[in-house]
């Protein structure tokens, strides 16, 4: 590391330490559909008027409704409908995917870069739910976790970003993605924290790391652990293949045995699927 | 092959109740003893999925529904935003205390501890698959299967552990639900019902017989009842659930066949259990389930295979955790030709409802229908100081003796405290006491026992001659 990194790699610790990085705030819309998910007293028009006050998402909406996913065969026209159709539980996680996207950072440079993390993590999402399910797990934890377990990555990038223009540093991708790897767990815990995420959610992703070789503690980190994996394996099983996907730590952690994998593995199809609607 | 030529004398499978107690009686005769388990922890769906979890949620749910009762010291409302993480807060720490205590104790008494699947190859040989897909097979001279058992879940019921849940994934919903139907009127049912019910959620329960907990007296199942709908819940006896689905928005729909539907959050199906023999492969060693899936097994406890013993949930009813640790023990007593004294017959029910219930003995009815005429004491835990003190009132106790008045035929209890009240009668029907016993016995004061004299009081006073 040149001195010029390491001062920048200090900047950035202090940084993060004094908790002056910048944590993007939780959209409204996506706070907003938390709260009515959470919240067993809400209905399903008070999810169609939250979705009406925002023109993009309810086009996002309608666009995912129609996808052959969610409702094959069919021609939804309307937002009523496609709630209707898709049910509280998946409108906020399309109101929370759409909302927690890539647009959230400004990382001039790594927009497409930005948009991979954020497509692994919306597949993570998916898995970490399949795994919960199958595990008699909360999917809704896993689902949430999985979504939000790197989010710090992007976050991380774009202080890394700020700091280099402000030092006049310039750093090449191998830099960056290794100041990116030291702090994005720290960050991410940052951002659950920050955006008050469920106890079992902060702890889970504040638990995560990318280590394929580390065997993670706890129920829910052994999920978003694995169903990130699954996610790498999905989209690009040339970073992972079957063979190390299922010799990994988690699935000890999770206690799946390899009949078990396999009969996960047999949801990639509905998986990338589903991906494709909410992320289309 | 000689008894040197097995890698182990004895191999239980499961390590629930049944499993952890064979083992170590077992070892204890000094055999060299495995007990091999699918799961990553010890103890069974006992511990970790059904009578550690919920009874950890029901002392919650029990303080809540207290600080509710008690308005004047402190003006309580549960959040709407609690998580069941919460609620179940000491769970983790209790599991692993009790994990802990375990292993030292399969440790101290050398038993071999295996995590893995367990299937027959033959009566004598155990294929074990690790988690990791490595297999080993391994000889064993005598096999106990204590393997516990699952929920039953019925075609109709399109349980996704999301909005339809089982009794063993019930507890990972995040939040309280506002409202949960409850389908089943056994033990399960009864007590996951009034726990969320005491918890605040608004709660159905749906069953096609007309009395929850049926194998108990009305009046014990009348006073659950009461209790349960006092604190807002719904009983619906004698409906048959023909349908049940997620409406897609925001409910869970239960259609019944009188066209009654009724719209909930979340629901749980506690449609009993089946014997956990699923992968077991037991066909190969000679073994098969009866008609009722369950493994047959003869007084010793041994299986139509010699040297294959069960215990526990994989033979049936009473499907207790405290009768299965007993069959544990006698399956390898048995085994080892170890002589043991005949097994009680008064096995003990709790029900960790809220209210509590508790029986042990006949029933009224059952003991009307073998003996014909029967005297009858009840007490009433209103009329005892104990009960009016602590606020727990809505209680009954009940003793049920011969057309002579002396002989305990049976004893049965509703209310908080039924399920440690119990053995004061329990004890007494071991000892062949006559009810005589509860009324010259000196009882601490002020106390729920006292039930007992105020019982037998009313049977001595119908005694016949009197």
């Amino acid at each position: 590391m040149s001195s010029q990194v390491e001062s920048l790699s200090d900047a950035l610790r202090q940084l993060i330490n004094s908790g002056g990085i910048e944590v993007p705030m939780l959209p409204e819309v996506a706070n907003k559909a938390l709260i009515l998910a959470q919240n067993p007293d809400s209905d399903a028009s008070e999810m169609a008027r939250l979705i009406q006050s925002d023109q993009s998402l309810a086009g996002h909406v309608m666009r995912i409704a129609n996808s052959a996913a969610y409702t094959p065969m069919s021609n939804l026209v309307s937002l009523q409908q496609a709630i209707a159709r898709l049910g509280m539980g998946v409108i906020s996680e399309i109101a929370l995917a759409a909302a927690i996207g890539a647009k959230m950072f400004n990382t001039p440079g790594y927009e497409d870069y930005v948009a991979d993390i954020w497509r692994h993590a919306l597949a993570t999402s998916l898995w970490s739910k399949e795994i919960a399910r199958h595990c008699r797990s909360n999917v809704e934890v896993a689902f949430l976790a999985g979504l939000l377990h790197s989010v710090g990555r992007p976050a991380v990038l774009q202080a890394i970003l700020d700091l280099a223009e402000q030092q006049k540093v310039s750093l090449t991708k191998g830099e960056i993605q290794q100041l990116e790897n030291t702090y994005c767990q720290q960050v991410s815990q940052a951002v659950v924290n920050s955006w008050k995420m469920p106890t079992l959610v902060i702890d889970a992703v504040s638990e995560y790391t990318d280590q394929n070789s580390d065997l993670p503690t706890g129920e829910q980190t052994a999920q978003i652990t694995a169903g990130a994996r699954f996610a790498t394996h999905m989209l690009k099983p040339d970073n992972l293949d079957r063979e190390i996907l299922l010799t990994l730590p988690a699935l000890t952690t999770l206690n799946l045995y390899q009949d078990e994998v396999e009969t996960l593995l047999g949801k990639t199809e509905a998986v990338k699927a589903r991906l494709e609607g909410l992320s289309s | 092959m000689s008894s040197e030529q097995f890698n182990y004398d004895v191999l239980v499978i499961g390590s629930g109740p049944a499993g952890q107690k064979s083992a170590i009686q077992a070892a204890k005769a000094g055999q060299r003893v495995a007990i091999i388990e699918r799961d990553s922890l010890f103890g069974g769906a006992c511990v970790h999925r059904g009578t550690i979890p919920s009874k950890t949620l029901r002392e919650n749910a029990l303080r809540v529904k207290h600080m509710r009762q008690n308005a004047a010291l402190a003006d309580f409302e549960l959040g709407e935003d609690t998580e069941m993480h919460t609620l179940i807060n000491r769970l983790d720490e209790v599991l692993k205390s009790h994990d802990d205590y375990m292993r030292k104790q399969m440790d101290r008494n050398d038993v071999e501890r295996i995590h893995g699947r367990a299937s027959f190859v033959d009566n004598h040989t155990i294929k074990i698959t690790k988690v990791s897909g490595d297999t080993a097979d391994v000889s064993v001279k005598t096999v106990i299967i204590a393997a516990g058992s699952y929920p039953r879940n019925p075609d109709n019921i399109p349980i996704d552990h999301e909005h339809l849940f089982d009794s063993d994934s019930i507890l990972s919903m995040l939040y309280l639900p506002s409202s949960l139907t409850v389908l089943g009127g056994g033990v399960i049912a009864s007590e996951y019902a009034s726990i969320f019910q005491a918890l605040g959620v608004k709660v159905t329960m749906i069953d096609r017989y007309p009395t929850p907990l049926g194998f108990l007296d009305s009046d014990m199942t009348d006073t659950f009842v009461h209790a349960f709908e006092n604190m807002g819940g719904t009983w619906m006896g004698s409906q048959n659930v023909e349908k049940v689905y997620w409406d897609g928005i925001s409910d869970v729909v239960t259609e019944c066949a009188d066209g009654t539907v009724v719209r909930s959050q979340k629901l749980l199906c506690a449609a009993g259990r089946l014997a956990n023999v699923d992968g077991l492969q037991l066909e190969n060693a000679g073994l098969s389930l009866n008609e009722r899936g369950l493994i047959s097994v003869d007084e010793n406890l041994c299986t139509d295979v010699a040297n294959i013993y069960a215990a526990g949930d994989v033979i049936g009813p009473p499907s207790l955790a405290s009768a299965s640790m007993e069959q544990g023990r006698r399956a390898a007593c048995n085994a080892l030709g170890i002589e043991i004294g005949t097994m009680s017959q008064l096995i003990p029910a709790g029900i960790y409802s809220i209210p509590e219930l508790s029986s042990v003995g006949l029933t009224e009815k059952q003991a009307r229908e073998q003996y014909g005429n029967v005297l009858v004491g009840t007490a009433q835990f209103a009329e005892v100081a104990r009960g009016q003190i602590s606020g727990n009132t809505e209680g009954l106790l009940k003793i049920v003796a011969d057309a002579e008045g002396k002989k305990i035929l049976g004893v049965m209890l509703v209310g908080e405290g039924s399920t440690e009240v119990v053995h004061i009668g329990h004890m007494a029907m071991l000892s062949n006491a006559d009810v005589d016993i509860f009324v010259e016995s000196t009882f601490n004061f002020p106390t729920l026992a006292e039930a007992y004299r105020i019982a037998g009081l009313e049977i001595l006073a119908q005694r016949p001659g009197k």
